[in-house]
């Protein structure tokens, strides 16, 4: 802990600059010893980027790293993890059928020809008790749940002796409790004299675990502030450069019938391994159920039962008072039912494709096409969602994340479903199409439409939800109504703690 | 590219964010040139004046009628692999089985052709030879089409092996039985017995430029418009684009694999066909065996797996090919035959390597001038289109061709 007055990794000037966009259009920054620095922006700010310049995985086109004041030129990771300088990245870099030991001991030069794997656990261990990472060095990373193997991650670099460390927006997949736990981690660090960078996009959590707090917008640092000194609303306003509401919404009128109906639904995997268990819900006309969970526990099942792409084990599915149990995907959107997946691009829409082809992807086609009808439904289409596009022939691979899931959107609309299931409909979006999104829905739940709104994000799940569920393990464990819904509980519940937290509530 | 020059650096590879429509005919023009290139060394190597020789191929294939036409009629088989393959490879369906799936079709079109004798009229036999031939590509087809479909098995694999299946059992037909399709009045070598004329494809003139031309013309715009046009081939597109998106979309994935397969083996199957009924005249496992099918998949490639594009470079392949046997007989010269055969693989390899200039461009020095305005790609960073680190560049395979063809024009 050489000179503590000075930051520990200080950027100057950062260009950088990838064909057709400036991710980073000469930033600075400075990250001090014993700090959790928050870099807060929307998606393609430039965050990412800049940590990417920072740890050596881009070099910078102009502009310089400083390392205790002195400039670094890190020509790769390797590079920077010399000069102490490490990072999680969102998607974990991590061998599955390695045991978090060998994790650990992975790319490490330091280590003998003969890897002492004792040497390793005790050190894993160690660090773990130190900076609250409790964590079996012995276990196998791909039995590992995801909060798990992030604190992998975060031992890996500590073990290497990493003096600054970023985080690329890591409360992503966790839980409430989770993040919470996570924070504790990154305070415990920052109070043993090293410097934390905590990307995120979320502002709530930023207030709450950063001391400083560095906003960027379009590529430029647009301030940096004192956490103790700033409001959520202030942030949000030099994020997106202006005011937003992004205030909960709730149905106005009670809600009619049932249009979507499950009932004990159970789906098993190609495996034999349970995917959902004995799934009952409804969703009724002019509601929004949000259904919550921690990823990978049933969500895209749920949905995909629900859209006919997967047929149930056991159970039924009742769209608008038809049974569509186990019927081609055809069926069930004839039924009224209009599916947005999570994966846009890729899944919902496919990307080499025009957006009027899109468009067409879930009509009823004829055998020969209507090409000039496709051209006229994706101008109208365009002009009436304000798409930023080249044209109806532009492949739909080159639109931003908004324009994107405008497209689909529009599609799935267009229909006039009486049941609309859509998948993390904001995710990755920027807060104006968010807002555009959550606006959409809220019109159509007064449409009357019904809508199951699957998330892992639960600030989306509760700004929109009349009523909650929580997923886990592919049953549901908790009910709640939307506006009573508390956050703790939800967390838990989450977790897999759906009876303790009835019975106490306590925080852990 | 006003990058300032600070520091060497290994070049990379980093992904276009538009293709612009002139790289799409610039690059195989460069890919043919450098493929010309290379052959103009080998030819200097063993003392040829590669001027002279390319002079005398373009003379012989495509700038005298005799020539041209002959050249036509070369280009007619390669027309018909060359859709086979596009309409596979195009939705990433490697049907490299379009040989054997030739082979096949020829042996069911000679076959009918016996079989319906000389009493039918020409236009019935005319028609029967070209479905046999349909259904004998599609046979050889099936089953690497239906595993794939089903069982996810490789159909590289399956369809390049089977080439050699249908390649010995057309000898066996000839060489090795008293077969159906052999003639049993030649007595010295064994050959297929002559079809009848009623089932011969007619031929123009004094060409030998015969009726399956015109098969491959229609062929190749019938692909062109199912492919664009129809609901076939649009949940085709779908699914070559993204297998998910079919997916979530109800069009059955397996039927695409089928359709797409199916069609491919067919369009080969032509192919054979019009080799017998139009140029051969009898199953004759020597003549038929001349690479047509292999040679399809470089029509295609070269072609970017257009069907209309497909029949440009069939042409210009059928020159090149006829060129080599042409050049053979250049008074003196001593061309070995071998040359058209290095072209091809020359074209290729460097049409393959092309394809990568398409989507990445190379870079050695600073980035270039921002594209001014666009700053709304945000979706997850801008980042993903770049490779994502150094310790991963994109298809390993190309970077090869292209250093190599700057080092090579002299």
């Amino acid at each position: 802990m050489g000179a503590a007055a000075g930051p520990a990794i200080s950027a100057r000037g950062i260009v950088k600059v990838f064909p057709g966009v400036v991710a980073n259009a000469g930033v600075d920054l400075d990250v001090r010893r014993g700090e959790v620095h928050a870099l807060l922006g929307e998606n393609g700010a430039g965050k990412s980027t800049l940590a990417s310049v920072l740890v050596g995985l881009y070099q910078p086109d102009a502009g310089e790293v400083r390392v205790d004041g002195a400039p670094v030129r890190l020509r790769s990771p390797r590079d920077g993890l010399a000069h102490g300088i490490g990072m999680v990245h969102q998607h974990f870099r991590l061998v599955d059928r390695f045991t978090v030991a060998e994790n650990v001991a992975l790319g490490d030069h330091r280590q003998p020809l003969l890897l002492s794997a004792d040497r390793v656990r005790r050190a894993v261990a160690e660090l773990g008790d130190r900076y609250g990472l409790p964590i079996d060095p012995a276990a196998r990373i791909a039995d590992l749940s995801v909060g798990e193997q992030q604190r992998v991650e975060i031992v890996k670099t500590l073990y290497r002796g990493v003096e600054v460390l970023l985080l690329d927006e890591p409360t992503a997949v966790l839980t409430p409790q989770e993040a919470e736990s996570l924070f504790a981690t990154l305070r415990a660090m920052a109070a043993d004299g090293k410097a934390v960078v905590f990307i995120s996009h979320k502002l709530g959590e930023v207030l709450r675990v950063a001391d400083r707090v560095t906003v960027m917008r379009d590529g430029h640092v647009v301030g940096a502030v004192a956490a103790a000194g700033t409001t959520v609303h202030e942030l949000a306003r030099m994020m997106v450069g202006r005011d937003v509401d992004l205030s909960p919404r709730r149905a106005e009128s009670p809600p009619g019938g049932p249009v979507l109906t499950l009932e004990a639904v159970d789906l098993e995997g190609s495996d034999g391994r349970r995917r959902l268990h004995g799934v009952t819900l409804d969703v009724r006309a002019g509601e929004i159920v949000g259904v919550a969970g921690v990823a990978g526990n049933g969500q895209r099942e749920l949905a995909e039962v629900v859209a006919g792409l997967s047929a149930p084990t056991g159970g039924r599915v009742v769209v608008g008072g038809r049974d569509v149990t186990g019927r081609p995907p055809g069926a069930v959107r004839a039924a009224g039912l209009a599916y947005v997946p999570e994966d846009r691009l890729g899944t919902g829409l496919a990307p080499g494709l025009s957006i009027a082809d899109n468009l067409q992807l879930t009509k009823r086609r004829p055998f020969f096409l209507d090409r000039r009808a496709a051209t006229a439904d994706a101008r109208a289409v365009i002009d009436g969602f304000s798409i930023k596009a080249t044209g109806p022939d532009a492949a739909t691979r080159g639109l931003s994340g908004g324009n994107v899931q405008k497209v689909l959107l529009a599609r799935e609309l267009e229909a006039g479903p009486s049941v609309l299931v859509v998948a993390s409909p904001t995710r990755g979006l920027d807060v104006g199409a968010i807002a555009f999104v959550r606006d959409l829905l809220d019109r159509r739940r007064r449409d009357g439409c019904g809508v199951l709104l699957i998330s892992e994000d639960l600030d989306e799940v509760r700004a929109l939800s009349d009523r909650i569920l929580v997923l886990y393990e592919g049953a549901i464990v908790l009910e709640r109504a939307g506006e009573a819904a508390d956050l703790t509980e939800l967390g838990l519940a989450m977790a897999g703690a759906g009876a303790a937290a009835a019975a106490g509530g306590a925080r852990p | 590219m006003s990058g300032r020059p600070t520091g060497a650096r290994r070049p990379r590879l980093e992904r276009r964010s538009r293709v612009a429509p002139w790289l799409l005919v610039a690059v195989p023009a460069v890919s043919v040139a450098a493929a010309l290139a290379v052959g103009a060394v080998a030819l200097r190597l063993i003392g040829l004046d590669p001027l002279t020789v390319y002079r005398e191929m373009l003379r012989s294939g495509f700038t005298t009628w005799f020539g041209f036409t002959d050249t036509l009629s070369s280009a007619t088989p390669l027309i018909l692999t060359g859709l086979a393959a596009a309409v596979a490879f195009r939705f990433h369906l490697y049907n490299v089985g379009a040989e054997g799936q030739l082979y096949v079709g020829a042996i069911a079109a000679s076959g009918v052709a016996l079989a319906l004798g000389p009493d039918v009229p020409q236009a019935a036999a005319v028609v029967a030879v070209i479905l046999a031939g349909m259904a004998g590509g599609m046979l050889w087809i099936a089953v690497p089409a239906l595993t794939r479909a089903w069982l996810g098995t490789s159909e590289i694999i399956t369809t390049l092996l089977l080439n050699y299946v249908a390649l010995y059992l057309m000898r066996y037909l000839i060489f090795g039985s008293a077969s159906f399709w052999r003639d049993p009045t030649s007595t010295n070598f064994p050959q297929g017995l002559r079809i009848p004329a009623a089932a011969e494809f007619p031929q123009y003139g004094t060409t030998r430029i015969h009726l399956g031309l015109l098969v491959a013309v229609i062929a190749a715009v019938l692909v062109h418009v199912a492919l664009t046009r129809t609901r076939v081939g649009y949940e085709l597109r779908v699914y070559g684009d993204s297998p998910a998106a079919a997916r979530y979309a109800g069009i059955s994935v397996r039927r695409a694999v089928l359709v797409a397969l199916l069609a491919s083996g067919a369009l080969a199957g032509l192919a054979g066909a019009g080799e017998i009924a139009g140029r051969a005249r009898q199953l004759d496992p020597q003549g038929l065996a001349l690479g047509l099918g292999y040679a399809g998949i470089i029509v295609a490639a070269l072609a970017r797996y257009n069907p209309l594009s497909v029949m440009l470079v069939a042409v210009l392949l059928g020159g090149i090919r006829n060129a080599g046997t042409a050049l053979q007989s250049l008074p003196g010269a001593r061309v070995p035959i071998a040359i058209s055969t290095m072209l091809e693989g020359a074209l290729l390899l460097f049409t393959l390597g092309g394809e990568l200039f398409v989507r990445y461009r190379l870079r050695t020095g600073r980035s270039p001038q921002p594209a001014a305005g666009p700053a709304e790609a945000s979706a997850g960073a801008p980042a993903p289109g770049v490779p994502a680190s150094p310790a991963e560049p994109p298809p390993a395979s190309a970077p090869g061709p292209a250093p190599a063809s700057r080092s090579e024009q002299p």
